[in-house]
């Protein structure tokens, strides 16, 4: 039988996979998104969680970044 | 305007009450620290002018989403192109520093506001009042001052700074109180003032008549009313020279004498009405006080910029106290000793570690004609004989150290109380907490205070702090233009990003947070990158420091490296012995170093720093450790960067994060940094330790079954405050908190929401901005 499943490939670098594998394996986005483990930097995901994680990278990015020229108000 | 005293008069009892056993003893210590120092700045005298915060105030402009400010309604002068700044209706200062009276300007704003940027181009300054206090007590007047900025503005200045510029300086500085033949006198040159005071009741009780020598000056005396002059350099020529001969006959003193038991009561009403005292030291005329036989070598040069902070300390042939600031490595000790040769009186230095009192006392030995039989050490593991000795060294925690000593610490203890000093030394003065600065006070009777530091930064704001309890910022020096003239290494600062490795990624998002920081520490790329900088740098023959914050992850890079390593626990006598090695031995290049090395260790050979862990996101660290690779190489002049400082940093964590904020200062300084996110040839070199996977799994095994303990960064006594990192309580190592650590005092305080009540109340209205 062939089970037919659409999805979006994703490339990323090693570490990040590693965090969406996290978020995968939490449920932090409600559900399971990822369809397919494929190697070290690719995986296939379920289209409609795309936009979520983009956010949620956004999120974590800015979070670590920190911007140089924020005036010392506190 | 209401006197401040009243407000903490008020404030006291209340507090008293609500935390009825310790905090009196706080205070306690307050009342006690206002005896014995004659010093018209101490904490409880603020006067009312120094409120004035000119930033809040002047902040009506637009602003644009990126927080540009809309200045389009200054008007430009006509000849605008020669002048060199602009001055903006909140306080801030822009100046060209490609302008040819370049040099003019900056020490003039030096003098009168605080840097905030100075990079290669546009050097911003800030006016405040704490600043302005300082302008005028080394000898700057009030008209001078709005006059100086009128000229070198491009645009007309704005009325609100012209207005804060009198509020913050007319009242300042106009009364000193002088110690001359060990009698104390009121000193002013403005007769209308000594006119005013002596009309007070209350001075009156405090003076002392059996001469009439004050009030016949007091008439004759005439404010000298001096031209104005037309050009710029006629002008800062003027500045200058005010500032070497005070005592020439344009300008007369008129002085009354007061009674010295009354001095205390005659600073607090001087401050009510507004006149705070200015106090400097008359050292040649201390008869009193046996002068030492000290002198400078005559080997020893000071450069330039190390004469003029001395001159703006012994402006008029007296001692001021104050704040020197020069960036480490710069010669901040020769500063220092040169003081103490100045004065020529009993002189204490205070400093934080016992290897750095090591240093000064070479320091002393090298630049000055002091001996061994002058200098006395005083710390826990060498105590000499005070008896006889004219300069002692020691540290903040032998001097504040509470708990019972041994009997030869008594005694000198006992002697260090009874002596008048001359001169006290504070070496990296930010270190000092106020309140254990208070107690050294109440111990130690010293004339003049002289703080030196590197960076005027800390992350619990407690700098303003100082400006009252030692005085005012005297000097500051651009870190860029030593640099350039070649005083200081030229340094390339460099951010070296390290991909995580994906296992330790996947227990990074997994963990807590006090894991986190040792999952990230031990990133075996970092590792790499680590072992192929070092191995790049030894191959070009130079020394190289690497520091962590984190003890677990020093002992395993060292340790897997096979380099020597000092930690808290390391004895003084290993220490040394490393450090020695280190120096003269062609085959030690590599040390690594906790956080015990941030200050004072003095590496002069040293050129690369490399960075793997660090205590959050402090600037003041990342500044100290820049400092101890600045000491001048040999052929400085040389274009190429003769310095290099790595901070490796594990990609996607926290400590990008960390890595950014502890840059603002040093990218304040003027300095750069360049991100390096690939180094060439790592991935070939198959020295390099974790090249596979099964040596960085086992790695990550050894990692997990770390204790939490583990994770801690290291605590170092004096290492207080702080903003309080992501990783919640820290605790120290087993072996500093049975007490292996050279550690006497300790204090850990952490500003929680509720802390402003446990502050000094004067200073709350700046903390809380």
């Amino acid at each position: 039988m062939v089970n037919v499943t659409k999805g979006i490939l994703v490339e990323c670098d090693a570490a990040m996979k590693q965090l969406l594998l996290h978020l995968d394996e939490t449920h932090a986005l409600g559900n399971k998104f990822i369809v397919q483990d494929l190697d070290e930097t690719h995986l296939f995901i379920a289209p409609e969680y795309l936009e979520v994680l983009q956010t949620r990278i956004d999120d974590l990015m800015d979070r670590i970044s920190f911007p140089l020229a924020e005036r010392e108000t506190d | 305007m209401k006197p401040t005293g009243k407000i903490c008069r008020l404030y006291h009892p209340q507090t008293n009450r609500k935390f009825a056993g310790k905090k009196r003893k706080e205070f306690e210590d307050e009342s006690n620290y206002d005896e014995g120092i004659p010093d018209g700045t101490e904490a409880e005298g603020v006067p009312e002018a120094a409120k004035h915060n000119i930033e809040v105030e002047g902040e009506r402009q637009g602003e644009d989403e990126y927080g540009a400010k809309d200045y389009r309604d200054l008007q430009l002068k006509p000849d605008h192109m020669s002048r060199p700044l602009w001055v903006a209706p909140n306080g801030h200062i822009f100046l060209e520093s490609f302008s040819p009276v370049y040099k003019h300007a900056h020490d003039f704003l030096i003098a009168i506001s605080e840097p905030v940027c100075r990079p290669e181009h546009i050097h911003e300054y800030k006016l405040t009042s704490y600043s302005l206090y300082a302008a005028v007590s080394v000898g700057l007047q009030t008209h001078d001052i709005i006059e100086y900025l009128k000229r070198l503005s491009k645009t007309a200045v704005p009325d609100g700074i012209v207005d804060f510029i009198k509020i913050s300086t007319l009242s300042y500085g106009k009364v000193k109180l002088v110690l001359k033949h060990n009698r104390y006198f009121v000193e002013s040159q403005y007769p209308d003032v000594i006119q005013k005071l002596l009309k007070d009741p209350v001075i009156q009780e405090c003076r002392l008549r059996h001469s009439t020598s004050g009030e016949d000056a007091a008439e004759d005396a005439q404010a000298s009313s001096k031209p104005v002059p037309d050009d710029i350099t006629n002008f800062y020529d003027k500045m200058d020279k005010d500032e070497d001969d005070d005592d020439d006959g344009s300008l007369q003193t008129v002085a009354f004498e007061v009674n010295q038991e009354k001095i205390e009561t005659i600073q607090k009403r001087c401050i009510q009405l507004e006149f705070p005292l200015l106090a400097e030291y008359d050292f040649r005329n201390d008869t009193h006080n046996q002068d030492i036989n000290i002198d400078l070598k005559p080997a020893a040069v000071l450069r330039p910029y190390q004469e003029k902070s001395l001159r703006k300390m012994f402006g008029n042939g007296r001692a001021r106290s104050g704040l020197i600031v020069l960036p480490c490595g710069a010669g901040k000790s020769l500063v220092g000793v040169t003081a103490c040769c100045t004065v020529r009186k009993r002189a204490l230095v205070l400093c934080n570690s016992g290897v750095s009192v090591e240093q000064w006392k070479a320091q002393f030995k090298m630049w000055s004609t002091a001996d061994d039989s002058m200098i006395c050490r005083f710390t826990s593991d060498a105590k000499d004989k005070p008896h006889g000795c004219s300069i002692l060294i020691t540290t903040f925690n032998m001097i504040t150290h509470q708990q019972k000593r041994s009997y030869e610490a008594d005694q000198t203890m006992k002697w260090l109380q009874e002596q008048e000093w001359g001169i006290m030394v504070l070496d990296e003065v930010h270190t000092i907490p106020a309140r254990m600065f208070r107690r050294v006070l109440t111990i130690v009777q010293a004339h003049c205070k002289l703080g030196l530091t590197a960076t005027l930064v800390r992350e619990d704001d407690k700098i303003a702090d100082l400006n009252f309890l030692i005085g005012p910022k005297l000097y500051e020096a651009n870190w860029l233009e030593l640099q350039k003239r070649g005083f200081i290494a030229r340094v390339q600062c460099a951010e070296v990003w390290c991909p995580m490795s994906p296992e330790f990624y996947r227990e990074y998002l997994a963990c807590k947070s006090a894991k986190k920081m040792l999952l990230f520490v031990m990133n075996p790329n970092k590792f790499r990158a680590c072992q192929f900088l070092i191995r790049y740098h030894e191959r070009r023959n130079d020394k190289i420091i690497v520091f962590s914050d984190n003890v677990y992850a020093l002992k395993h890079y060292a340790l897997t490296m096979n380099k020597p390593f000092i930690y808290g626990p390391t004895s003084q006598n290993e220490r040394l012995q490393i450090l020695q090695n280190f120096k003269l031995n062609p085959k030690v290049n590599t040390i690594f170093v906790s956080k015990v090395a941030d200050t004072s260790f003095d590496l002069p050979d040293a050129n690369v720093l490399i960075q793997i862990s660090s205590h959050g996101g402090s600037r003041r660290q990342e500044a100290q450790r820049l400092g101890r690779i600045l000491r001048a190489k040999k052929g400085a002049i040389a274009e190429e960067y003769n310095a290099f400082f790595y901070t490796l940093v594990s990609q996607d964590t926290m400590e990008m994060s960390f890595s950014r904020k502890r840059q603002r200062f040093l990218v304040n300084q003027g300095y750069s940094y360049k991100v390096i996110t690939r180094m060439a040839g790592m991935d070939q070199d198959q020295e390099l330790h974790y090249k596979n996977k099964e040596e960085q799994t086992n790695l990550l095994q050894l990692v997990l079954t770390a204790s939490d303990m583990d994770a801690d960064e290291e605590r170092v006594p004096g290492e207080i405050g702080g903003r309080p990192g992501p990783f919640g309580r820290r605790v120290g190592t087993m072996a500093s908190m049975s007490g292996a650590d050279d550690a006497v005092y300790m204090e850990y305080k952490r500003p929680s929401a509720s802390s402003n009540l446990s502050k000094h109340p004067l200073f709350k209205k700046y903390r809380m901005k």
